[in-house]
């Protein structure tokens, strides 16, 4: 059937001076396909609206194409100005004659502006209707992982009403790295008690994924305890699998910190110990600790030597002295925290280069060039803290492949892309939390745990998503199953599926699919549309510029 | 068939389309050549639309996609780029040494970039019809 | 339920308000935006794309999104030119009265085509759009620019404007508002470097700000330095100008990051073109920036000592005075152009605010936070906080918080749980 294109030209009020809207006009009513032609100066405005929506009616169009400003200032308005006339609101095309056309260069431009309109025009004719519906979603989430950032984000999420489950593979919740300060009056083994008890948290522990699948709203995980898997469905998962730590061999100067821990090298969390256990009689009397000399990602190992280096001086009175190169103080509070420390007899020794560490007599000495002194320092400590590097934990990998989502330079969540900070993964309705994305100093990692309850609410909260349906999609008479973008898709929307007796073919998720197209150019078997974008669409584009 | 000199150029729509449209705003002016075609991510280009478009006569085509490593789409940006060199290579290899097809990767708050790419653009095409 | 308690006020379109207007919305909410300015974005929206032959991960480009949508999203309703007047009531029902200064353009009927601009008789122009990326793309009649406001007849931009949007009979007006929560969101001023005398800012041409800096690259696009015909071959960065000092006792966050980050596109786009940056303790640490800082430290000169002084010679050449560590004593280098990295500064009309809504303040100028989950929360039950007005942050951390704040409003007035499928 014919089609019955519409043509609605705007001079956006005579801003265009630079085209001639009357031979545009002529040009565009004498090409195939075109019913109506309308020049008007206010299109976007509601009286503009409301004319074209009589006009579509009156002349019977079935597809429109405006010629006007850029589409992403008034689209939206157009689209729904298509829908009150009946008409599905996908098939509509624009020529940009304003933004990248008439303002973008001097002189005469309606060549350029009738070009534009026949390509607009080429495209429309081939444009489809997609559809919209309601999905419903899974209210229930998934947290995978045991300690901090896990229970706070559960707890929370229970709080607005939504059913958790926490999916822990240790036989014990809290046992990770990090995040073990008692700060904020957060005691994580009242929070671990609260979590136990809330009727709308369910914890199973020794439990792991065994594989994944689906969309956001509706996940299916297949989950291993005891030997038996379960297969639940969620409609949001966040991955709080948390860091750990190791005591930093360092570069060249530092001995392996292990061995040296008969000789008074210890961590963090083993210093505060001894300040719990040891009275004055057995302190040691020069602390030393180590600071960002192996890694730059120090917030939080700055936080605790200077926390603990305060609680040395006030416990013990021991002389203390920090070796770094820098002390990170964009965190919360922490320049405050700095000066105090230093305030109280603390000394910072600044080095551009990695200390020697050996071992003398027993104890530990430690020797650097300082920066501001000009000259080497050497300190034998009866303790020396060593400094902690991060490191993802082993989950963070399998789980990843596992999901599909990429990981940062360190072997973190998640791919360092700012479009997906804070808390977003690659794969709608997946998301990362705390420790297991980057984030070790306790105000980020609490702003996190906010962030994900955020998007989680607002994802699944309103009870359904709405999608497009079907806008990209897979011709199962033509895919020939090579599983090409199935591997492709960033967004993890496609799958094989039976889709008759014997066949398998790949189906791309309404609900996942993120329409970028990257499938549909590289099936080879040129099996998948993508409504607006298909290739005779594009093509028809390009066989139109005259 | 299309006018001789003409450009065309693949915009994703959330880095070159909206940095054309912006230089639009701010009245920067590029050849008028250019024609552009938006589409949803640099990845959906193909290399069929990269060699229609020269079979129809285009004298170079451009894709404009995300900076590397801030695609929204992950690697479409470097698909895209792997495709355009496929296509740069190809027509040097059937002997065809007057057009050209490039990569430009930009930001969506970049329109000095647009235009530096159209101007530049135009430019390789003029260098290209002088040398022998 | 009670219709107030599905609306909230967020006070400040920056990008933190922007992304909590954007999550609230998202989860059914109606917001009322308040901005101030006749457009949103705040700071960050004048930050320009950092990309060398990889992205800066700097968020500009983040900050356009996300200001497109806001302008868009049906649930969300943007005042702009508005201040908070009044308010009282109790979480769930709040009562607040804003203000809003007289718009000359109709920004429902106003289409950016600029013959209004055209044919403004005044210069600079009283009727124009604030900038050509502005959002929402709406002229603005500046009445101090005007020549009604001088007495003149002058009714040019209303008889040629196609769509009638300029109306000059237009009075601040007031409206009260019902919501269930606010959101402060109101963000930071820049340090005004012609505090620290010394370093000559606003005399040596030569001698600008990290934002001067920025603001001219994203005009630009291109690295013209103000004064000389020549190029800049030795350019100086100098930290901490505003932070970790005696009236600002904290690291505000962004500076080491956004120095560098420029240096590294000063050094791609001029190759011959030497970088130092004078530093007290170098922040690099972060999700995304390891990577970036290993491929471009070697390219810049790292000098551990902050300058006190800086002269101009005869030449016009700056003359830097610092203390040089390594070889204890003081030096003088020359550089072509001084860039000082400012800091962020607590907002002076934090006061008026904190007054009308009860809120305390830190000691450092910033809104105080009350003891709770995360740093969202104030000493006001039913009102949080969003950016930088709580604290110096960058972009992605103003991005988290304001969703974080988000949050903290739904576990406040509920979310109603639908049931699912």
């Amino acid at each position: 059937m014919e089609a019955r294109i519409g043509v609605l030209i705007c001079d956006c009020g005579q801003g265009m001076q630079n085209i001639d809207f009357g031979a545009l006009a002529r040009q565009a009513a004498d090409l195939p396909g075109v019913t109506s032609v309308n020049l008007s100066s206010d299109l976007c405005l509601d009286e503009g609206t409301k004319k074209m929506v009589s006009l579509i009616k009156d002349e019977n169009l079935d597809r429109v194409v405006i010629a006007a400003c850029s589409p992403d200032m008034k689209e939206h308005i157009f689209r729904d100005m298509l829908e009150k006339a009946g008409l599905n609101g996908n098939l509509l095309s624009m020529a940009n004659i304003r933004e990248q056309c008439s303002w973008a260069h001097d002189g005469e431009v309606t060549d350029k502006a009738a070009d534009l309109l026949r390509m607009a025009i080429g495209r429309v004719r081939l444009l489809r209707p997609v559809e919209h519906r309601e999905f419903p979603v899974s209210t229930e989430v998934l947290v995978v992982g045991g300690g901090f950032s896990a229970i706070s984000t559960a707890l929370r999420l229970s709080g607005v009403g939504l059913r958790t489950t926490v999916l822990e593979s240790e036989p014990v919740l809290g046992e990770g790295a990090g995040e073990k300060e008692d700060l904020h009056g957060l005691d994580r083994g009242s929070m671990i008690a609260a979590a136990e008890r809330d009727g709308n948290i369910d914890i199973l522990t020794c439990a792991r994924i065994a594989s994944v699948e689906g969309a956001p709203g509706d996940f299916t995980v297949t989950m291993r305890t005891d030997g038996t898997e379960t297969a639940r469905k969620f409609g949001a998962i966040v991955l709080a699998t948390g860091f750990r730590t190791e005591l930093t061999p360092g570069p060249d100067a530092l001995i392996d910190a292990r061995e040296l821990c008969s000789a008074g090298v210890v961590s963090q969390e083993q210093l505060l110990g001894m300040l719990s256990n040891l009275g004055l009689e057995a302190r040691p009397a020069i602390v030393g600790f180590l600071l960002d000399l192996a890694d730059e990602n120090s917030r939080f190992t700055t936080l605790a030597t200077l926390n603990n280096a305060l609680a040395v001086k006030s416990r013990w009175g021991s002389e203390v002295y920090v070796f770094c190169k820098d002390v990170k103080v964009d965190s919360e509070g922490t320049e405050r925290l700095y000066r105090e420390t230093r305030e109280c007899g603390v000394v910072f020794l600044k080095c551009d280069s990695a200390p020697e560490v050996t071992v003398d007599n027993g104890k530990v000495r430690v020797e650097a060039r300082d920066v501001f002194l000009g000259d080497d320092a050497a300190i034998t400590c009866d303790l020396l803290v060593a400094e902690e590097l991060p490191f993802p934990v082993q989950e963070t990998e399998v789980l990843g492949s596992m999901f599909g989502v990429r990981l940062d330079s360190g072997g973190f969540y998640q791919d360092e892309n700012v479009h997906l900070y804070p808390v977003d993964s690659e794969r709608k309705g997946v998301f990362f939390v705390g420790g297991c994305r980057g984030n070790w100093d306790i105000v980020r990692v609490l702003t996190d745990v906010s962030s994900v309850v955020t998007s989680v609410c607002g994802l699944l909260c309103p009870g359904s998503i709405q999608v497009d349906v079907e806008k990209v999609r897979v011709d199962p008479q033509k895919c020939v199953a090579c599983l090409t973008c199935i591997r492709v898709c960033p967004h993890s929307a496609i799958q094989l599926v039976r889709v008759d007796s014997g066949r398998d073919a790949a189906v791309i998720s309404d609900l996942a699919c993120d329409a970028c197209g990257v499938c549909a150019a590289i099936c080879p078997a040129k099996a998948i549309e993508f409504e607006g974008y298909r290739d005779d669409e594009i093509l028809a584009q390009i066989e139109a510029v005259g | 068939m299309m006018m001789d000199g003409i450009i065309v150029a693949f915009c994703c729509e959330r880095s070159g389309y909206p940095a054309a449209d912006l230089a639009g705003r701010l009245r920067l002016h590029y050849p008028e050549n250019l024609r552009v075609i938006r589409v949803p991510c640099a990845g959906r280009v193909d290399v069929i639309h990269i060699m229609k478009a020269f079979e129809m006569g285009a004298s170079a085509v451009v894709v404009l996609g995300c900076e590397e490593g801030a695609c929204h789409h992950m690697t479409g940006n470097t698909r895209a780029r792997e495709r355009v060199r496929y296509c740069d290579t190809m027509l040097r290899e059937v002997g065809i040494e007057k057009r050209t097809a490039v990569m430009v990767n930009i930001s969506p708050n970049a329109p000095h970039k647009f235009v530096t790419a159209a101007v530049e653009t135009s430019k390789i095409l003029e260098d290209l019809r002088e040398a022998r | 339920m009670k219709a107030e308690s599905r609306s909230v006020l967020v006070i400040g379109a920056g990008i933190s308000g922007i992304s909590s207007a954007l999550e609230l919305a998202s989860a059914g909410f109606g917001v009322h935006l308040l901005e101030r300015d006749a457009v949103i974005g705040g700071h960050a929206a004048s930050f320009p794309c950092k990309a060398t032959n990889i992205c800066a991960e700097c968020s500009a480009c983040v900050v356009s999104d996300k200001l497109r949508e806001a302008v868009q999203h049906p649930r969300i309703r943007l005042l702009t030119g508005s201040t908070l007047k009044e308010f009282r009531g109790e979480p769930g029902d709040f009562r607040v009265r804003i203000a809003q200064e007289p718009r000359y353009v109709d920004g429902e009927r106003c289409i950016a085509c600029g013959l209004c601009t055209d044919i403004c008789p005044t210069d600079p122009k009283a009727i124009c759009l604030p900038q050509a990326d502005a959002v929402p793309l709406i002229h603005v009649l500046d009445e101090k620019l005007c020549l009604r406001s001088k007495g003149k007849e002058c009714e040019l931009c209303r008889d040629i404007c196609p769509t009638k949007a300029i109306e000059f009979n237009r009075k601040r007006r007031e409206e009260e508002l019902s919501v269930g929560a606010v959101v402060v969101a109101t963000g930071f001023e820049v340090f005004d470097a012609k505090k620290k005398g010394s370093l000559g800012y606003g005399r040596y041409p030569g001698v600008l700000t990290g934002l001067d800096l920025e603001h001219l690259l994203r005009r630009e696009g291109v690295l013209r330095f103000p004064g000389g015909d020549k190029e800049p071959a030795r350019i100086a960065f100098i930290q901490c100008v505003g932070s970790r000092d005696e009236g600002h006792p904290y690291c505000s966050h962004v500076c080491c990051k956004y120095a560098m980050k420029l240096a590294a596109l000063i050094r791609h786009r001029s190759p011959d073109t030497l970088v130092t940056i004078f530093y007290i303790d170098l922040q690099t640490a972060g999700k995304g920036f390891a990577r970036f800082f290993d491929e471009y430290k070697s390219d810049i000169r790292f000098v551990r000592g902050v300058p006190v002084e800086i002269m101009q010679a005869a030449s016009g050449e700056l003359e830097v005075k610092f203390e040089d560590i390594s070889q204890g004593r003081v030096r003088r280098d020359t550089f072509d152009l001084v860039v000082l990295s400012v800091g962020i500064s607590p907002r002076t009309d934090s006061w008026d605010l904190a007054r009308i809504l009860g809120l305390d303040m830190a000691d450092d100028g910033f809104f105080d936070t009350a003891p709770s989950i995360g740093s969202n929360d104030t000493s006001v039950s039913g009102i949080f906080l969003a950016g930088t007005c709580q604290g110096p942050k960058d972009i992605p951390d103003s991005v988290a918080h304001g969703a974080a704040a988000a949050s903290r409003v739904m576990e406040l007035l509920g979310v109603p749980v639908q049931a699912g499928g």
